[in-house]
């Protein structure tokens, strides 16, 4: 195994791709550049970029054609952040004000956002709720506007568009603020929401602890049971409550 | 044609060009990179290549397994998914009444 390809492993290990997934990466680009005859640094560029690229989570997209190289440096300032679905939109547009772009939303519901370095203009974004078969329709109903998909989160498609499309060259950005110090975003009602889910299962693993206190082996067992059930259901529902309003981290 | 020019145009298709690739077989990485080249496409470096296709499979719009081989190393085949062909069928019709206008406009000057 070549320096290069070491080197790629112990940096995609950092980044926090599994074992597995490294070491099955590593052959496949190993037999790349077995088939091609290329250098490894010439093929697939800087060994730090082309890690970002293949970590997943640093938005360094790089589909035009370049090394890794040049691709980092086209592609600015990278950005992955994420918020509750009573916030997204909002933080979206605030975000984009500041001359974000979305490129996508990627598996884990993060939006993955860079920003020009040189020349960063404003982005508008919205969000529509879709079923799949219905994207197309939605899609094109609104490109006449400037609208394009940036990405998409069960139902949830979310439409981006450059500031230039409504307020023309005002949309560059002279000076745009440092990019947000942090990555999750999540509202006072989505919050409210998790403390509801929270406090019902304390207070029912409460009641049902209290009932199996008599002593009774059988009362004992019921309420284990019932004690199990009843965080499965309030975890169950949390769950699908963070499914449907949002995302991790 | 300069080569800054060809690669901003592939940075907005390259994706939809992937996905196209594997809408009749799967294929693994290397393969891939020569199809698009045989398409005129030129030659997509595997430092472009993978991070998309790393994309597109975090997207669940790619599935891919890793199948170790008798000789030589391993390869990772790429197939297409419900929501990739989807989504391909979604963005190429987008990208062809692009395509369309761009053509209608530059025959419009190259004929004046």
């Amino acid at each position: 195994m070549s320096d290069y390809f070491d080197e790629l492993a112990a940096l995609l290990r950092d980044r926090g791709v599994p074992a597995e997934r490294v070491a099955s990466t590593i052959e496949e680009l190993a037999g790349h550049v077995a088939e091609s005859g290329a250098d490894p640094e010439e093929e697939f560029g800087p060994v730090a970029a082309f890690a970002d690229g293949l970590g997943g989570d640093t938005g360094a997209t790089g589909d035009d054609g370049t090394a890794g190289d040049e691709r980092t440096a086209a592609a600015g300032e990278s950005w992955s952040w994420t918020a509750d679905i009573f916030a997204d939109e909002r933080r979206l547009n605030e975000f984009g004000e500041q001359g974000w772009e979305v490129d996508r939303v990627d598996r884990r519901g993060m939006f993955v956002s860079h920003r020009d370095p040189e020349r960063p203009q404003r982005w508008e974004y919205r969000r529509e709720t879709v079923w799949p078969e219905g994207r197309r329709a939605v899609a094109e109903r609104l490109a006449p506007d400037g609208w394009e998909p940036c990405g998409t989160w069960f139902l949830y498609e979310y439409f981006k568009r450059p500031g230039a499309a409504s307020v023309g060259p005002a949309a560059e950005i002279g000076s745009p603020p440092p990019a947000p110090g942090g990555r999750l975003f999540f509202s006072a009602r989505f919050l409210l929401i998790l403390a509801v889910c929270v406090l019902l299962a304390v207070v029912s693993m409460w009641a049902v602890a209290g009932f199996g206190g008599s002593g009774d082996d059988g009362a004992g067992f019921a309420a284990g049971v019932a004690t199990g059930a009843g965080v499965g259901a309030v975890a169950g529902a949390a769950a699908a409550l963070w499914r449907l309003t949002r995302r991790d981290r | 044609m300069s080569t800054d020019r060809r690669a901003s145009w592939l940075k907005g298709v390259l994706d939809l060009l992937v996905l196209a690739s594997l809408t009749e077989d799967e294929s693994y990485g290397y393969e891939i990179s020569k199809t698009l080249a045989e398409a005129g496409l030129g030659q997509i470096k595997g430092g472009t290549l993978y991070p998309v296709l790393n994309r597109l499979e975090e997207a669940g719009l790619l599935a891919a397994e890793f199948r170790v081989t008798e000789r030589g190393p391993g390869r990772r085949y790429y197939r297409l998914t419900e929501r990739g062909r989807e989504t391909l069928t979604e963005q190429s019709g987008l990208w062809l009444a692009f395509d369309e206008s761009v053509r209608a406009m530059l025959t419009k000057g190259a004929a004046g």
